[in-house]
């Protein structure tokens, strides 16, 4: 055992490499947990609540989409936006990688716009009795805020469809044994060799980013361009 | 006819009601109103409204004629639409203290609250007609009508406090008819169908 070289002992098919940064397994985990509990709340009467998680799912968003300009490798939208010709070999089994797949790109941005979409009708809306109203509908008359809020309830559906998308195709990689969950929860992932691994991001421009949203959620919140109407 | 004599005999009596609404519970401003712990034991004979009124058309014990029941449904559907969409406007003024568009909407909503009163007769739930005040209401009736007097208490007490120049007053008993609106719907309203 002594002195064998790692790959060798695994039979030389593949490694454990890291595939995603801990920004990346955070954000995914965090919006996962918030959709789960903006729909709970609501679904409670615990609009408050309901506001104060569309509002931590903001600053989530700003920051994924910072850190996809300027995080690890296999974060970053340049190195998994790909255009149809990138989707197409990946079809045919042509594709190697490690990070998000061409086509698993697209669902990527599928969810996050429609998170972003989401977030940005919440922002304007007033509930049914005008007890609460989103920290910019200030900015907007009554009747578009009642209107935004009906195309939110049913922008959800929206939602669920692409998460139970994106739920299933993760049963089907399992099915043909290809693991997903642990990678996103452990970083580590088994990779063919040769790939060329992940370069980090900088720990300190993932902070620059987490500020970034927290300050422009912080300025939404306060009723956003000069601090209200 | 008969039935339109009804309607218009019930919006005399709680047009009357809201004739009241200054002359007792200057006290109710001060009061908590979400805090609102008035033991459930009260007799249903005397489910009384803060001004005296006889909250009698929540308690009637015989439920109404399908015609009439629909009427009231309709007044009660159109009357927390007024009140809704005077509270939505109420909320706006608050923001940019708008002390004008306050008053008159507190107004508003003090006067619908007084009305909510005959609002819920027996015989007007989801087994008549298509409807989101739940069945409890009638099944929960003392605590419907505390909640339903909490909510009366609150909307005074915001005309009181927007007959005055503080803001923050203001602010914090709109918050507190929130509450008032909420700790009802909760508990008696359905949920929005699509």
């Amino acid at each position: 055992m002594q002195g064998v070289p790692r790959q060798i002992s695994r039979g030389g098919k593949s490694l454990r490499q890291v595939v995603w940064d801990l920004p990346v397994r955070l954000f995914h985990w965090l919006l996962a947990a918030l959709i789960a509990f903006s729909w709970w709340t609501v679904h409670r009467h615990h609009t408050d609540w309901h506001i104060w998680s569309g509002c931590a799912i903001l600053t989530l968003l700003i920051f994924r989409i910072l850190w996809g300009f300027v995080g690890s490798s296999t974060a970053r939208f340049s190195s998994f936006v790909r255009g149809p010709r990138a989707i197409a070999d990946y079809w045919r089994g042509k594709w190697v990688g490690i990070g998000h797949s061409p086509l698993g790109a697209l669902s990527v941005l599928a969810l996050l716009f429609a998170v972003a979409v989401q977030v940005g009708l919440g922002l304007v809306s007033e509930d049914e009795d005008g007890i609460y109203m989103g920290p910019l509908a200030g900015l907007v008359s009554s009747e578009t805020s009642d209107k935004a809020r009906h195309i939110h309830e049913l922008w959800f559906y929206v939602i669920l469809g692409l998460v139970v998308v994106h739920v299933l195709a993760i049963f089907y990689y399992q099915l043909r044994g290809r693991e997903l969950t642990v990678p996103m929860i452990t970083g580590r992932a088994e990779v063919e060799p040769g790939t060329e691994p992940m370069r980090r991001g900088k720990w300190w421009a993932a902070l620059i980013c987490l500020a970034i949203g927290i300050g422009i959620t912080r300025w939404i919140i306060a009723g956003a361009p000069p601090f209200g109407s | 006819m008969r039935s339109k004599f009804v309607a218009a005999a019930a919006m005399c009596v709680s047009l009357a009601a809201c004739n009241g609404w200054k002359s007792g519970q200057a006290n109710s401003a001060q009061g908590n109103i979400s805090k609102d712990n008035r033991p459930p034991a009260t007799a249903k004979a005397s489910v009384v409204t803060n001004n005296g009124m006889t909250n009698s058309m929540v308690m009637l014990a015989v439920p109404l004629p399908r015609d009439r029941a629909l009427q009231v449904m309709k007044v009660r559907h159109d009357g927390m639409e007024a009140i809704g969409d005077a509270n939505k406007a109420l909320h706006r003024a608050l923001g940019s203290s708008d002390i004008p568009t306050i008053r008159a909407n507190a107004a508003k909503i003090a006067q619908l609250s007084q009305q909510a009163s005959t609002w819920f007769p027996a015989g007007t739930g989801p087994d008549v007609a298509k409807t989101r005040a739940k069945a409890d209401i009638w099944q929960s009736a003392d605590d419907f009508a505390s909640k339903l007097r909490a909510f009366q208490t609150a909307a005074r007490a915001l005309q009181l406090a927007a007959a005055g120049n503080n803001v923050a007053a203001m602010n914090a008993r709109f918050a507190a008819l929130g509450g008032a609106c909420k700790a009802c719907h909760d508990k008696y309203r359905a949920e929005e169908s699509h």
